[in-house]
């Protein structure tokens, strides 16, 4: 871009075409007030505190929405300047209530930075405050309107950044104020709660409610949030020991910018919850008391090698996290691998869709890996499959709806009406877990309409020849039958895509379905088709549940894969292995999450050092989790609070939470974020990875290592994806190391191959079970909610895991808003309130994850996916009574 | 669906017939944003007011958000979000009636309603609007209750037309509890 010059206070300065004079002076050090200006949204020119004054014409200009223009010469500090700004402030403060006391804006109140930079005290004004309720019902956010200065910043973040379009102003003149439809509390509008306008807000008018607080946090700190796989930047407000106040970090090139979610925003307040483990807790006499963490560690050191020697090292399961660190997981799998010497290690990110992520890291090599969120504007086209990211990863669903809204074609698929549909050019309304037919009719027609993409195929790719039969074989209309959709709104998104490349944003609807393997498959080929992967204005978007899910398994806490994802079957990756720690490692891969669970409940599985992970509330079928893991001779739970699951525990070890402890961790992206500690762990709790590395060294296999530094060296030597951990920097990129010609800065390499279309296999129907139900997460809750439940905000808010069926449905079971009812599978029930929901099509039922110890796990059978008779996790059949 | 007596008596048109006489009058307009003021001025002609589903519809017809159409609306003085009371007050609040303390006036009516400005009383009698001089200023301050100009307003007078307005509904009701062959 090309630079122009201009003069601000005499000095020569440039800045590129096109920047405002604000812009301009702040890009050269010079500072000038401001209130409405946002550097992340579009300028308004409100408040009138940003004049300055154009030297040759005398005239007084709004910089920040006044363009530079070259040889301009800009006054920004002059005596006339100055008493226009100190009126408008003037103003402000006669209209301003006197509470600032117990304003929780605090010394952050920008309305007071500026005045006090102004030297203004009294205002020498008729004091004439516009008094509005304070509304304050929901727990989240306090809106006392009184002290809103109409900067608008709090209307344009809803509208531009989240899209939720939950307020704007009413009325006009003096009665102006941000509000919402009819002006009704926040939590009977659409707001989603992002408190998004809340960070943005520079007065006290929108604060966080606080539950433990009012005013300035002592200091603030940056992290990453530690709940999905986004992976959002936050900063952390901190009093004493205790984290109370969350905002988006003011840090540059951050993913999320200004924009947070509920979860991000809100739900943080778990970490000072009641039930935070606090010290070590070994069972005596049926009851599990305080000890030492000496006595604990020497106790899970010598049981666990008392059982591998008595059992063998298959007896033993190492069940970790994918909420833990790279470090973390690392030294995980490494104590089970080479002191217990066995493959049984896994995470909880099992439950995610490991089916897709192998299949898809294998065809492309790992290359897919880097695909930043920010090239999700730069997309030509949308495909949003199986994904409700407005529920599961808000900000993902930030950057969908933007977009869209620039007019570029975003298609929807999905049988429910997820809060992207009003945003979609196409909503494509399939029958449940169908995508694999979908996409099939698509790939066909668009082969058959010339949307593929010749140059990309020939230069990338290859065995497009027995794809493309494979192709022309279809019957459309047959697969659309199948699907459920209709063959116009199919030819309308056909014409749509054709010749763009598509963004493919993918969630759990496909990953944790019946066909996922396939299904993804099919995508592949079809982004392979039309020149899609790879590329900056199409690309692949996975979204992850948990915030590393990612690195975890990068860090080989798998039982099938050594770190950096290698296949423990390939012998020389193994002998890498074996050589780098001494050991020799089983070619056998372990057992999975699920298959730990069901060999303890065959007796075979002995012991289970379960980190960060709540089986009991996360696993289907939890009476038959339970009995499992009270048949284990010794269960160890490494965690941060109280669950389900460490109350049956032989040993408990008290772990810190993301806020406490330093280490790296992998986002949806591939960009690794470096945090470190904002509070020390509660009590006696301590980092999970200096914990892990006591119990190493307790038992005798190697030296520990005491530093995170050591730790992350090893990762370095080991992982040529994670060359970044040894720079120092705090955020990177996981480097790319596929051979495909696909990836390479010159094309140079592998073809990737495409696959041989596949077919899906249909369930019989079972005509006890009419219905299917979804199990869909609510932004409220993350996973199993096992954190958020302990938030009290959340805990406080009216929802309870609802569950929804179509109004006509609703008619002709006699069935109303409100009713309770039992919802059965053939596995378990669960019991819950009902919406009749217009959304939704007739025979779905969407029961919410995370509610009432995530109960609907009940409806699941606890079947490992590999297994043929495995339903996925996303949908079970279902009948529907009403109880009396 | 069940209705008050009330709100069939004042002609409302019930939930589906309203949202089905809304789309069709959407009809007539594209969807650009420029239609937003016509199509809530025509929708506030045919119903006398913009309902909660005519706003969320012409926000869907739009394709902006409700509470921007709300803003929009709130803006000019023009749209009302109630149906009109089956009497209809307007209080005058030109400059000759402020001056002669048309605001009190307004502030008394609001009180014996128990709404405010802009607002219909539940049963769907009274509603309340604010209006600039009404041409008689001579009479300020002024009140225009149903079509008839109410000069000199006072507190009292505030009372006096209501109470006339209760009796007289007291005894239209009692007449009807006495025709024979209603069911009660
Ligand atoms: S919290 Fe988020 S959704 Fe709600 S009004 Fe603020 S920006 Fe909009
Ligand atoms: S509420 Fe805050 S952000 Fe919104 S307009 Fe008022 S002062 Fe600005
Ligand atoms: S989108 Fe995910 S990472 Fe971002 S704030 Fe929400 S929960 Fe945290
Ligand atoms: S910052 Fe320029 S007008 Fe508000
Ligand atoms: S000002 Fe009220 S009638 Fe003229």
């Amino acid at each position: 871009m090309e630079n122009i010059t201009l003069f601000i206070n005499g000095k020569g300065v440039s800045c590129p075409t096109g920047s405002s004079l604000l812009e301009a002076a702040e890009l050269n050090g010079i500072k000038i007030p401001r209130l409405c200006y946002h550097p992340e949204l579009k300028p308004l020119g409100g408040c009138r505190l940003c004049l300055v004054e154009d030297e040759k014409t005398g005239k007084i200009l709004a910089s920040c929405v006044m363009p530079a223009s070259p040889n301009m010469s800009i006054l920004t500090d002059t005596p006339r300047i100055n008493r226009h700004r100190r009126n408008i402030v003037r103003l402000m403060m006669a209209e301003h209530p006197e509470s600032c006391i117990v304003c929780n804006k605090g010394n952050r109140c920008q309305l007071r930075q500026i005045a006090a930079q102004l030297g203004l005290g009294q205002t020498g004004l008729y004091h004439m405050p516009n008094y509005k309720p304070i509304e304050q019902a929901n727990p989240f956010i306090i809106r006392d309107l009184t002290k809103c200065v109409l900067c608008g910043k709090c209307i344009r973040a809803d509208h531009e950044l989240v899209q939720t379009g939950a307020i704007d102003y009413n009325f006009r003149g003096f009665k102006s104020r941000p509000l919402t439809l009819h002006d009704l509390p926040l939590e009977q509008s659409n707001c989603t709660f992002c408190g998004t306008c809340v960070s943005i807000c520079p007065t006290g008018a929108l604060a966080p409610k606080n539950l433990t607080h009012a005013g300035t946090p002592e200091r603030e700190s940056d992290s990453v949030c530690g709940f999905c796989g986004v992976g959002c930047s936050l900063t952390l407000g901190v009093i004493g020991k205790q984290i109370v106040e969350t905002n988006p970090s003011h840090l540059p090139e951050t993913l999320n910018g200004a924009t947070l979610c509920v979860r991000g925003h809100f739900a943080h307040d778990f970490l000072n919850a009641e039930q935070r483990l606090t010290q070590p807790l070994m069972r005596a006499e049926d009851k599990l008391a305080p000890v030492s963490w000496n006595e604990a560690v020497n106790h899970v050191a010598s049981r666990l090698l008392e059982i591998k020697k008595t059992f063998g090292p298959q007896s033993i399961g190492f069940l970790g996290s994918s909420k833990c660190t790279n470090e973390e997981n690392y030294l995980f799998q490494k104590i089970a691998r080479t002191v217990l010497e066995t493959n049984n290690v896994d995470n909880g990110g099992y439950l995610s869709g490991r089916s897709c992520l192998d299949l898809i890291d294998s065809r492309t090599g790992g290359g897919w890996r880097v695909s930043p969120l920010s090239n999700l504007e730069k997309a030509e086209s949308i495909v949003v499959i199986g994904a409700d990211p407005g529920n599961s990863a808000p900000v993902v669903g930030y950057y969908i709806r933007r977009t869209a809204k620039k007019g570029i074609p975003m298609i929807v698929v999905d049988p429910r009406r997820t809060d992207l549909v009003p945003f979609s050019t196409v909503w494509l309304r399939i029958l449940p877990e169908r995508d694999l037919q979908l996409i099939n009719c698509l790939a066909a027609l668009l082969w058959k309409r010339f949307g593929h993409d010749t140059g990309f195929i020939d230069r990338f790719t290859e065995n497009f020849t027995k794809y493309s039969e494979g192709l022309s074989s279809f019957n459309h209309q047959r697969l659309c039958v199948e699907a459920g959709v209709d063959m116009i709104s199919l030819e309308r998104v056909v014409e749509l895509l054709k010749g763009k490349k598509i963004a493919f944003v993918i969630g759990h609807g496909i990953l944790q379905q019946r066909n996922a393997a396939r299904a993804a498959d099919a995508i592949l080929n079809l982004m392979l088709m039309t020149g899609s992967l790879g590329t900056d204005t199409g690309g692949l978007y996975l979204l992850a549940r948990e915030n590393n899910q990612a690195g975890a398994l990068d860090m080989g806490s798998a039982p099938d894969l050594l770190p950096g994802r290698e296949n423990l079957g390939d012998s020389r990756q193994r002998q890498r292995f074996e050589r780098a720690w001494e050991v020799r490692l089983s070619p056998d891969q372990g057992l999975n999450a699920i298959r730990m669970i069901t060999e303890a409940e065959k007796g075979t599985l002995k012991a289970l050092y379960i980190m960060g992970e709540n089986p009991l509330r996360s696993l289907p079928q939890p009476e038959r989790v339970l009995k499992a893991l009270q048949n284990l001779e010794f269960l160890v739970v490494q965690d941060i609070l109280k669950t389900e699951t460490s109350t049956v525990a032989h040993v408990v070890l008290p772990g810190a939470s993301f806020s406490e402890k330093a280490g790296s961790y992998t986002n949806m992206e591939g960009r690794i974020q470096c945090v470190e500690p904002v509070v020390s762990p509660p009590l006696e709790a301590r980092p999970d990875w200096m914990i892990l590395d006591m119990v190493s060294e307790k038992m005798g296999r190697f030296t520990r290592y005491d530093s995170l530094e050591k730790i992350r060296a090893e990762i370095v030597r080991h992982i040529p994806e994670y060359q970044g951990l040894s720079n120092g920097k705090k955020t990177f990129w996981i480097n790319n190391t596929s051979k495909k010609g696909l990836f390479q800065p010159d094309g140079q390499g592998e073809p990737i191959s495409f696959f041989p279309v596949a077919f899906a296999e249909d369930r019989p129907h079972d005509d006890n079970y009419p219905f299917t139900a979804i199990l869909g997460s609510t932004r409220f809750h993350l996973g199993s909610g096992t954190r958020t439940s302990h938030s009290k905000r959340i805990g406080n808010f009216g929802k309870n895991g609802h569950v929804e069926i179509s109004p006509s449905d609703g008619l002709e079971l006699n069935l109303v808003n409100g009713d309770r009812i039992r919802i059965q599978s053939r596995h378990g029930s669960i019991e819950r309130e009902l919406i009749l929901e217009k959304g939704l099509a007739q025979g779905l039922v969407l029961a919410p994850i995370g509610f009432e110890e995530n109960d609907a796990m009940k409806l699941l059978p606890l079947t490992p996916f590999e297994d043929r008779t495995s339903r996925g996790l996303k949908t079970c059949q279902v009948r529907i009574d009403k109880i009396q | 669906m069940n209705y008050s007596a009330s709100e069939e008596e004042a002609g409302l048109p019930d939930k589906i017939a309203l949202e089905r006489d809304v789309a069709a009058r959407l009809k007539g307009f594209d969807n650009h944003r420029r239609n937003l003021i016509p199509i809530l001025q025509d929708i506030q002609d045919h119903f006398l007011y913009l309902a909660p589903e005519a706003i969320l519809m012409v926000a869907e017809h739009i394709g902006i958000g409700a509470s921007e159409v709300y803003g929009v609306a709130t803006f000019y003085n023009q749209f009302r979000f109630h149906p009109p009371g089956r009497h209809p007050i307007k209080v005058c609040l030109g400059t000759a009636c402020h001056v002669r303390g048309g605001d009190i006036i307004l502030e008394n009516f609001e009180r014996k309603l128990g709404i405010s400005d802009g607002e219909t009383t539940t049963d769907r009698e009274f509603s309340i609007e604010r209006v600039a001089c009404v041409g008689c200023c001579a009479l300020a301050p002024v009140a225009v209750v149903d079509e008839n100009i109410q000069g000199h307003m006072a507190p009292s007078k505030v009372e006096g037309i209501v109470l006339g307005y209760k009796i007289e509904r007291d005894r239209i009701d009692r007449e009807r509890e006495n025709e024979p062959g209603e069911p009660a």
